[in-house]
């Protein structure tokens, strides 16, 4: 790679690919056709010999293309990391392995960078049924990424992103987090912009998502929410909930002893002993694990930059 | 360089200008060897405070201005400054023109006589009785109360730290309110001296009446970090003490009814088996923290170091012994 590299585009390859090779052909045209210049690197997510016996194929004859293999499955996180790593242009473009979008729109997305940090293609559903379901669970996805972290975006699971570098750098990325760039990139005081391209019709192969792909996703909600609101103040969270279970047992609790002494209701036989005791138990238990995160916190605060400057002058 | 003066500026384009020119008058008048510094750090303000700031930055090199990205909050923007600030004592300042400039004097005389904090106390406070003055009054309290700290005015900003103590006390969301509490962790010496206080004159306030759980939480945690951050476990073995009484009981109890011939009640042992479990659990939690302790940078627990004196000759008479607070005036 020279210096001289404008824009870095990294794919990774995870789980669905484009098995006809049709596709990097399609990019390379629509990258050349930027005039810009630019760097195709392909980040192997472990084993795929096939795709990978395809990319060497076009390397013969296309200098602009690396691959990077990842020595086994680590996910598309790590891809995205291994790439970021290992290219240095300003600009970052990611792109999916399979057709998600219509390849010429994103020129489109690379633009907006002009008045944006980040660029994210949004999908508008073409007209199929299988389509419009896809479209409709991705507006149930989103309302509900909306109401957990009030931000709106209409599809932050698309794989056509440009970045600038300064963006790449600020954000860590693990597990599933790429899905959530958009959302990072604005809590740390990123422009984010969407850019509505038009789906490209994938057939039935790409599309099994499972009752597992649906819980992945809540939990997902779950994880940003907790990432974005209680990260540096995890008491908040823990001791609200456990406060309020302890309180409630320690009431019943407390009702229950009441009774048997003033009232002479025998306690030996009653469930609801069990039931507050373990309220108790369960609220201490939730507060103490609060108390945990805030000491890691605590003990680590120096090293979580909790701002993000944009300039200092003098 | 001698001094850094901190500044966040959230929307305070009214304010930049007059704070500058009187930050500066109060400057010129100060004994300073080695020169001075200006830290506006602009909170992502949706006005024009960066224009404005950057204008009279490029005229006057010891005005440094930092631009966030987005608004951070307060705290953070605090935490920059201080970050990015290299002077030897660091004077932290609101934005709004309610600080007076011509107290800083007064921070640099005390941090020379040793002190390695020093928090204002606005005596004179300008503000409304109700939505402000009481609940600060009542937030202090509790603060000096449970931190051991009696500060009598935690939520003012005009501030004066030793630069090598601030740079290693964690700041982060909230948490300003408790830099005395944490600073004296770390064996700070603390004074408090009365600071002028002038009502608002340009923007509004930007404070409310915060939701009180926080505070309370921020307080439960700043009690457990101050009071045993070196040994948690034995603050988590505190935590299952009684929890380990109640069982202990309970379970005796039914122990010897057993012996005594008497049938054993399920839902009473169930409780004291319950209150045992989360004995042991809790106690493994303070094992956990204990482990989390000794993987973090505690660089609180470093600054001993920096407030650590050689103490070769006897204290100059009336001052005041280690992290006692000083009122003076």
């Amino acid at each position: 790679m020279s210096d001289t590299t404008e824009i870095s585009v990294i794919v990774p390859v995870v789980k669905l690919l484009d098995t006809t090779g049709r596709l990097t052909r399609q990019y390379l045209d629509v990258l050349e056709s930027t005039g810009r210049s630019f760097e195709l690197v392909y980040v192997l997510d472990g084993e795929h010999e096939e795709f990978l016996e395809h990319l060497w194929a076009v390397a013969q004859s296309e200098p602009r293309l690396r691959v990077i293999q990842l020595a086994k499955n680590f996910g598309e996180a790590s891809a995205l990391t291994a790439g970021f790593e290992s290219t240095k242009s300003p600009v970052v473009l990611t792109l999916p392995a399979y057709a998600q979008v219509e390849p010429d729109a994103i020129p489109k997305v690379l633009e907006r960078l002009r008045d944006c940090d980040v660029a994210i293609a949004t999908r508008a559903p073409s007209h199929s049924s299988s389509s419009r379901f896809k479209a409709a669970r991705r507006r149930i996805f989103h309302w509900l990424v909306r109401i957990a972290t009030g931000q709106t975006f209409s599809d932050v699971g698309c794989g056509v992103r440009a970045l600038k570098r300064e963006v790449v750098n600020e954000l860590p990325l693990y597990g599933d987090q790429y899905r959530f760039i958009p959302l990072l990139a604005t809590r740390r005081g990123f422009k984010v912009c969407e850019v509505t391209v038009r789906e490209v019709e994938q057939g039935g192969i790409y599309d099994h998502h499972g009752v597992s792909a649906y819980l992945a996703r809540l939990l997902d909600i779950f994880g940003i929410v907790f990432l974005t609101r209680f990260t540096k103040k995890p008491l908040r969270f823990f001791g609200a909930i456990g406060s309020t279970i302890f309180a409630i047992g320690a009431l019943l609790l407390a009702w229950l002893a009441v009774q048997r002494l003033f009232f002479d209701v025998a306690l030996a036989d009653r469930p609801a002993l069990l039931l507050t005791s373990l309220m108790v138990v369960l609220g201490m238990q939730v507060f103490a694990l609060g108390l945990l995160g805030e000491l890691i916190i605590f003990a680590h605060a120096r090293d979580i930059k909790e701002y993000s400057i944009e300039r200092i002058v003098n | 360089m001698d001094l850094s003066i901190v500044v966040p500026l959230y929307n305070e384009e009214g304010s930049v200008e007059p704070l500058y020119r009187a930050i500066t008058d109060a400057l010129d008048s100060l004994p300073l060897e080695h020169g001075a510094e200006i830290l506006f750090v602009d909170d992502g303000s949706s006005d024009t405070t960066f224009a404005c700031a950057e204008r009279l930055a490029l005229l006057d090199r010891r005005l440094r201005v930092v631009k966030f990205r987005r608004n951070f909050g307060q705290t953070s923007a605090m935490a920059a400054g201080i970050d990015l600030a290299r002077g030897t004592y660091i004077v932290t300042m609101d934005g709004d023109l309610q600080n007076d400039p011509r107290d800083i004097g007064q921070f640099i005389a005390k941090l020379e006589d040793g002190f390695d904090v020093v928090v204002g106390w606005r005596f004179d406070r300008q503000d409304k009785l109700v939505s402000r003055k009481i609940p600060s009054r009542i937030a202090n309290w509790l603060i000096g109360k449970v931190t051991g700290v009696p500060i009598r005015d935690n939520g003012c900003s005009l501030k004066g730290f030793r630069s090598g103590v601030i740079k290693n006390v964690p700041l982060y969301s909230e948490m300003h309110r408790f830099i005395p509490a944490m600073a004296s962790m770390a064996g700070a010496r603390i004074a408090e001296i009365k600071v002028r206080h002038h009502a608002r004159q340009f923007g509004r306030s930007k404070y409310g009446l915060s939701r009180v759980y926080k505070v309370l939480f921020d307080l439960l945690m700043i009690r457990m970090v101050s009071g045993f951050a070196a040994r948690p476990l034995a603050w988590f073995a505190l935590l299952a003490l009684p929890f380990f009484l109640l069982s202990t009981a309970i379970l005796t109890w039914q122990v010897v009814a057993l012996f005594v011939g008497s049938e054993g009640s399920l839902p009473i042992a169930g409780a004291g088996i319950f209150f045992a479990a989360l004995c042991f659990f809790l106690l493994f939690s303070g094992v956990l923290a204990e482990l989390i302790n000794r993987t973090g940078d505690m660089r609180i627990m470093k600054a001993s170091l920096l407030t650590a004196t050689e103490r070769r000759n006897r204290p100059r008479a009336g001052k005041q012994p280690l992290r006692d607070v000083e009122f003076s005036q």
